[in-house]
């Protein structure tokens, strides 16, 4: 108690050298606790992604996602897609639990502008379900209610005007059950875009998914307004038992029809994971020097303090002190700033989590939904572990340099 | 790479197309747009305006249901809803002011937008940002939107006025303006986009002029109610 007295004093000396060795440790905490943050929250998203797709392996056309990610991030002229036969012949495999045909579309809308000339287009995805089976594995989704949503319900398989509506795009378009709403789309082969004027017969939760932004509709419907009656884009499964052993069988089974590939979803985590890896890497270096920058900074700082209270420690040995008490006290000073900037970090880290968000998804599109920081009590712990670590380390130069002292001389030196 | 291509769209596939905008009314590029719409601005302030910040918040906002006429929206348009208003600035000079509003549309939500003199409330410029519609075309024609010019909160006051008192006056300018040619199918797209350019008005009367505009109000609600008897 005695030593955490005298090393407070010796803080509040120089408050403005102390407070600045502070902010630099606090500022590598935080790059540290917010990249902590982020493997963390990504994986999570990603993970949350993936289940909420509710499939564990997914068939479909070879190259059908490349087409799907150009159209996703620049728009483009048209998904590739699996004979509908694909479904009859997969179906009865006897490893499947459960099995959903989904038809992908790309619809038109019209982006908002408010120039003489008119406004460019933009689009929304258009899923084609069967939705028995589609509910069967996503049972999570539930049709909203209250009022204007009242009566809300699933379209039947025969249905050719009526959609569901994920949240978001039922919020941004402010429909409600019973509302019209217009889509434009070209069918394939044709060329010129159809506007279709569907009825909204159910509007979704959120679910903080994909599912938010997309239009449902009957799969028939939306094959014959896509003009691709025989067609379909995926097909989602659920394996009864599922592991690599069971996922090798399967997939080998159904690379034998044509210019299909068989996807599993943990292929799809590992692949986004690894994807990230290097910006992951690069982060943690950046974080890596902002830590030795700190470290420097700390011991810099502790030195200079001992340098400046030669004559002192001089005085303090001559009085009595032994080394070790000596050593103690210039160890507690670097562990204190330590300690602080840890706490002033974690907090930092933790309010501006969101802007750090809004700022790493501004650099690139992570291809996931909701939040991809988390800051957790783990993390902001294994951070002020760190930063302990990092005090240790730190002060042992300085303590021991400052215990080394001989009285008479250090008194001199610092007469 | 392919692949991982492939892998990563699967995951994409569907992924909602960027945030969603809030249920209130912004412009999607204040910065472009508002130069687009006043070449001389040399700044612009964004405010944000919402009932439950105003003093007798709840009361304003029931007026804005009697003035407009029509029921609003129990779940796009209510007591809730945040409205931006953009003041733009030459030097230190207030040139106009900016103000959208969504309207529910027949096929999808229109939002409407007006800039206004900051003197005089008139109508400068009537626009609209998101338009779906099968009448888009003909509601985005240059002549049918500069009908609007000039007129002010005043003028849909009148037509309320002139309506119950003596329908087809060659005073009641908004009932001499020419509706663009439309079939059947984009007729509640047109009515969907006047309601939305008199709540436009009646919220810049509250929001920015201190309802200079009510006397007109009053004296169209007194014809109204002497009509019905």
């Amino acid at each position: 108690m005695r030593y955490l007295s005298l090393a407070v004093k010796n803080l509040r000396r120089r408050v403005v050298r102390t407070a600045l060795t502070v902010a630099g440790v606090g500022l590598a905490v935080a790059v540290a606790v917010s990249l902590g943050g982020f493997v963390l929250g990504y994986r999570a998203a990603i993970d949350r992604s993936i289940d909420m797709l509710g499939f564990q392996v997914m068939i479909m056309a070879k190259g059908c996602p490349y087409e799907a990610a150009t159209m996703m991030l620049k728009g483009g002229s048209g998904l590739l897609y699996l004979p509908d036969d694909s479904y009859a012949k997969v179906k009865g495999d006897a490893d499947i639990a459960s099995i959903t045909p989904v038809f992908v579309g790309i619809a038109q809308k019209e982006a908002g502008s408010i120039r003489d000339e008119g406004s460019e287009k933009t689009f929304t995805v258009v899923d084609g379900v069967d939705v028995p089976s589609f509910l069967s594995m996503k049972p999570w989704l539930k049709l909203k209610t209250g009022p204007g949503y009242d009566g809300g319900k699933w379209f039947g398989p025969a249905s050719k005007d009526e959609i569901v509506l994920g949240y978001e795009i039922a919020e941004f378009e402010q429909r409600k059950v019973g509302d019209s709403f217009y889509a434009t789309i070209t069918p394939a082969g044709k060329p010129d875009p159809v506007r279709h004027e569907f009825k909204v017969s159910g509007v979704l939760e959120r679910t903080g998914t994909q599912d938010d932004g997309t239009v449902f509709m009957p799969i028939d419907a939306a094959r014959a307004a896509f003009n691709r009656p025989r067609q379909l884009t995926i097909l989602g499964i659920k394996l009864k038992q599922f592991n690599l052993f069971t996922m090798r069988e399967f997939e080998s089974r159904w690379l034998k029809l044509p210019e299909v590939q068989v996807v599993s979803l943990q292929q799809v985590k590992n692949t986004l994971i690894g994807l990230v890896a290097t910006a992951q890497t690069m982060v943690a270096a950046v974080a890596i020097i902002a830590v030795v920058v700190a470290l420097i900074g700390v011991i810099n700082t502790i030195l200079m303090s001992v340098y400046e209270r030669t004559a002192e420690i001089g005085v303090m040995k001559a009085l009595g002190a032994r080394r070790g008490d000596v050593f103690q006290l210039i160890w507690l000073e670097t562990l204190m700033i330590c300690v602080a900037g840890a706490v002033v970090g974690s907090i930092g880290a933790w309010v501006g989590a969101s802007l750090v968000e809004r700022a790493i998804k501004s650099l690139a599109d992570f291809g996931v939904s909701g939040s991809i920081v988390r800051i957790t009590p783990g993390v902001v712990g294994y951070a002020v572990l760190g930063a302990v670590i990092l005090g240790f380390f730190a002060g042992l130069y300085p303590a021991w340099r400052a215990s080394s002292m001989r009285p008479v001389e250090a008194i001199r030196e610092g007469a | 790479m392919r692949k991982i291509m492939a892998l990563v769209a699967a995951v994409s596939l569907g992924a909602p197309q960027g945030a969603w905008a809030a249920i209130g009314c912004t412009l999607s590029n204040p910065a472009q747009d508002l130069k687009y719409l006043f070449p001389e601005m040399t700044s612009y302030k964004e405010e944000l305006k919402e009932f439950h910040s105003l003093k007798n918040g709840k009361e304003l906002f029931k007026n804005l249901k009697e003035r407009l006429g029509s029921d609003l929206d129990p779940i796009y348009e209510t007591y809730e809803t945040p409205y931006t208003l953009y003041s733009v600035y030459k030097g230190k000079a207030k040139v106009g002011i900016v103000h959208g509003v969504n309207v529910p549309g027949k096929g999808g939500v229109i939002q409407v937008f007006l800039s206004t003199d900051p003197d005089s409330a008139a109508i400068r410029r009537f626009f609209f940002q998101r338009l779906e519609s099968p009448a888009a075309k003909a509601l985005r024609e240059k002549t049918f939107r500069a009908q609007f010019e000039g007129m002010t909160l005043a003028d849909f006051y009148k037509h309320d006025y002139y309506a119950a008192v003596e329908p087809g006056a060659q005073a009641d300018k908004v009932g001499r303006i020419a509706p663009p040619k439309l079939d059947a199918s984009g007729q509640p797209d047109y009515d969907a986009s006047l309601r939305g350019i008199r709540k436009n008005l009646i919220l810049l009367d509250l929001f920015v002029y201190g309802q200079r505009f009510e006397p007109f109000f009053e004296k169209a609600q007194k014809a109204m109610s002497a009509g019905k008897r």
